[in-house]
């Protein structure tokens, strides 16, 4: 008779498959998966705080570093929630800048995502070439912005920079390298027979599922839920410029690279649109220092999914409140269902699946209990945190 | 959907018979793009003291320090290592005094003095820093919060 | 063959046993590791990384965790680095005649070799560190799973020869045509057999970087993990000698013994940088229904041909 013993794999906060810190808790029976718990906040660093001693101005460079990957669609989603507050809109030249970047910042991403996926199940190979592509992509966006990552293309009414021509014709031929480079990986990724092994019918979720969890982004796309803040509440210029939504209806891993590779295309698409038509006009318009009173909510599409921000001024130079929701917390779930059932190997797939960004996760969320609060000084936290781990 | 087992095989053949992608830095150096946000340079002659640069700098990494308004002698103290390189700086200023170099980005260093970088004419470099080596408290203008 | 016989001590501390083999190993580490990065289009490390590395985990502290057999912990790198240099004995390195050579030596060099797969299941095994407990599982299920198909197209040669003494299976190689030829499946079977007994990929589920951070090794550092991987290397050479003795045409003279191995070795980086890595599951099925079967037919057909 076997005895049940519970071996609990841990994953996490350090871990070679982990790019930042976050701490699973996979209990195994052999080698099959029969729970699964996450823990997040270990890149907490206190941004939604630290927002509210900082002027409008200067928040938006504070917020474009939540993340590294998509700090372009953080700044966006800012900028755009103050105009809207101050009851402006940028000029349609700079609109179209800022989705422009927001386009290239998306190919980065996916290619980043894609080499970071493969390499997870053990294929170096197209990890590296998949990142060498991206180089080409980082090019661009360095000699358009002047930085590699953290563009700080935007500015509280419009863009910092213009694009010229020998700009536009560099992008156009990295554009068309890239095109072919995606061409081939897509051919990989669908009929490679070691790869398929370790994508096809792993880590399945139906469309039922998908929108009982709450996912976003990609993530839901590839299960056939057809959400894009793109598409449904198009913002800045992609009024002008409209996104073809690209689904899945697998719902398996395989359907996520399908899926991401996919809007690659599509990204190669639309940038070449905004190139041809792109408006004439300023780059900014103007802005007060004090935006006027109000609450509003900006959403925006970010490589991973929605992002969501909530921001209310009280008349002032600085913030009263920003709240950011990004999309990898609402992915979460998503994994530590469908995990159950799997094999231990398949662990560091299912959680690339989602492409998880761990940085712009972590708030805090403060759960008042009224009278039973508890306020702790600095000393007693410390100890509290030493006491705990020496128990362990 | 046919299924393929190497679907890499031409890539990997193809890389044994050309040079790697590897740039060789520091041996080899690329030309850095023109737009690249380099180290902050500061030119006195045109400031007129309006410390809209200084108000704007998420990472307080430019303090403008007046020794005479009336007569325009600034002194820009830059702090290399906090600056974030986002150019807020140089799109507030009205009169295009500072700009962003492409060519010197390699800034790291082993000891602490390269970076805080005085900006001015000498004569008022030189009086600021007897000024604050006496340890008087200097006419500086700090952020306004 | 060659008949020049060396001092049975320079024999076995220098060449072409001893620092010869290690060094070999290390060079045949840093050419695979070329390889591969070249293939991936990137720089790959320079000559001397091997021998870098390996000085630098000798030199580092060895942390020996709580809970272990510390005896065990201590003597198991070097019970498998002391078995794959025994193993090289009774094989041709470099294309002398082995040192030592009787009837059936090549199940002993086999049982040696897996006794390296054997220790490192068993390191991992011996510590309470989870990541090697589910690597130590995956070592030895992947050596009960390719040892078998392994060992039968080893032995297709062997049946030809009429013998199981490997100098004998060298020396008839050398006389007729390429077994390669002769026997085609046979040698996918070794090949890809030799991947999974070296756990390259896409056959390193046991030692997965990404799941369980090193597999069985994870709770080595310093002295114990530098003995390791130098019994991986020494691993290698052997494995590839034994290919390419059987099925290239035996080994006659030391540049023989270079041009074959290196070849193989080429062979082998191509197909590392081609596939995702195999599941261990997948690895198991693979080699119990593909890969059995495969070595069975090649030796019905042997035995048909005679």
């Amino acid at each position: 008779m076997e005895t049940q013993r519970k071996f609990i794999v841990p994953i996490g906060p350090q871990h070679p498959a982990l790019k930042e810190p976050g701490h699973f808790q996979f209990t195994v029976d052999g080698e099959i998966v029969t729970d699964a718990s996450v823990r997040l906040g270990y890149v907490h660093r206190g941004i939604e705080k630290g927002a509210e001693s900082r002027n409008w101005t200067q928040n938006l460079y504070l917020f474009e570093r939540i993340c590294g990957i998509c700090s372009h669609v953080h700044a966006t989603a800012l900028a755009i929630g103050v105009e809207r507050l101050a009851g402006v809109q940028a000029p349609p030249r700079a609109q179209a800048i800022r989705i422009l970047m927001a386009e290239l910042e998306r190919i980065h991403s996916h290619l980043l995502w894609l080499g970071v996926a493969a390499h997870e199940g053990g294929f170096d190979t197209l990890f590296m070439y998949s990142w060498r592509d991206r180089e080409i992509v980082m090019d661009l966006l360095e000699s358009l912005s002047g930085n590699r990552v953290n563009y700080s293309v935007n500015l509280i009414g419009g863009v910092k920079f213009d694009v010229e021509d020998k700009h536009r014709d560099a992008i156009l031929r990295g554009l068309d390298t890239l095109e072919e480079r995606t061409r081939h990986y897509l051919n990989v990724v669908t009929t490679d027979r070691t790869f398929l092994a370790r994508t096809r019918g792993v880590g399945t979720m139906s469309r039922e599922q998908a929108e009982l969890f709450g996912t976003v982004g990609p993530t839901a796309r590839a299960s056939g839920v057809a959400r894009d803040v793109r598409v449904d509440a198009p913002y800045e210029a992609y009024t002008q410029f409209p996104v073809n939504l690209v689904t899945d209806e697998r719902g398996d891993l395989m359907a996520r690279f399908v899926v991401r590779t996919k809007e690659l295309f599509e990204s190669y698409r639309l940038i070449r649109e905004i190139l041809d038509h792109l408006p004439a006009g300023e780059l900014t318009v103007r802005v007060p220092r004090k935006i006027p009173a109000g609450e509003t909510v900006s959403r925006v599409e970010a490589p991973r999914g929605e992002l969501f921000y909530f921001i209310k001024s009280n008349g002032g130079e600085k913030p009263e409140r920003i709240k950011v929701r990004t999309p990898s917390l609402c992915n979460w779930a998503s994994v530590m269902q469908v995990a159950v059932g799997h094999k231990l190997a398949d662990m560091p797939m299912i959680l690339s699946g989602i492409d998880p960004c761990f940085s712009c996760n972590d708030r805090m969320v403060l759960i008042d209990r009224g009278s039973s609060a508890q306020v702790w000084s600095w000393d007693e936290l410390r100890r509290y945190g030493i006491e705990y781990y020496k128990k362990l | 959907m046919k299924f393929k087992l190497g679907t890499m095989l031409s890539d990997v053949l193809r890389s044994a018979f050309k040079a790697p992608a590897t740039e060789r830095y520091p041996f080899v150096r690329k030309e850095a793009p023109e737009r690249l946000r380099g180290k902050l340079f500061w030119d006195p002659a045109k400031c007129t003291g309006c410390q809209l640069c200084v108000r704007d700098c998420p990472s307080e990494a430019i303090e403008l320090i007046v020794l005479d308004r009336v007569s325009k002698r600034f002194v820009l103290r830059y702090h290399p290592d906090r600056c974030t390189y986002c150019a807020q700086c140089v799109v507030n200023c009205r009169f295009k005094c500072l700009n962003m170099s492409n060519e010197e980005w390699e800034l790291a260093a082993t000891q602490k003095e390269p970076f805080t970088v005085y900006y001015g004419r000498d004569e008022d470099i030189q009086f600021l820093l007897e000024k604050i080596a006496n340890e008087n408290a200097g006419e500086r203008v700090e952020c306004p919060e | 063959m060659n008949n020049l016989t060396v001092h049975p001590l320079i024999a076995l501390l220098l060449f072409p046993g001893g620092l010869f083999l290690l060094g070999g190993g290390l060079f045949y580490e840093w050419i695979d590791r070329k390889l591969v990065a070249r293939f991936q289009n990137r720089l790959g490390p320079r000559w001397f990384q091997p021998l870098a590395d390996l000085v630098k985990l000798l030199a580092k502290e060895e942390i020996t965790p709580q809970g272990v057999n510390r005896a065990l912990f201590f003597m198991l790198p070097v019970i498998a680095l002391a078995s794959a240099l025994t193993s090289a004995l009774y094989v041709p390195i470099a294309g002398f005649v082995s040192a030592n050579s009787f009837r059936g030596d090549l199940i002993v060099t086999l049982y040696l070799l897996s006794v390296l797969t054997l220790c490192l299941g068993l390191a991992g095994a011996n510590t309470m560190n989870r990541f090697a407990l589910i690597g130590a599982t995956r070592t030895l299920t992947q050596l009960f799973s390719y040892e078998a198909p392994f060992l039968l197209a080893l032995l297709g040669p062997a049946i030809v020869t009429k013998s199981w003494q490997i100098m004998t299976i060298n020396y008839y190689a050398q006389q007729h045509l390429w077994m390669a030829i002769t026997q085609p499946i046979g040698f996918v079977v070794a090949l890809v057999g030799l991947m999974g007994k070296l756990e390259l990929p896409p056959f390193d589920a046991p030692e997965a970087e990404t799941e369980i951070v090193a597999g069985a090794m994870t709770e080595y550092s310093g002295r114990g993990l530098a003995l390791f991987h130098l019994g991986k290397n020494v691993e290698l050479l052997i494995g590839l000698t034994m290919v390419a003795a059987f099925y290239l045409g035996g080994l006659a003279n030391p540049l023989e013994f270079l041009a074959k191995t290196l070849g193989l070795l080429v062979l082998l980086t191509v197909l590392q940088s081609l596939f995702a890595r195999l599941r261990i599951d997948q690895t198991v099925g693979l080699w119990w229904r593909a890969g059995a079967l495969l070595a069975l037919l090649q030796l019905v057909v042997v035995f048909l041909l005679r």
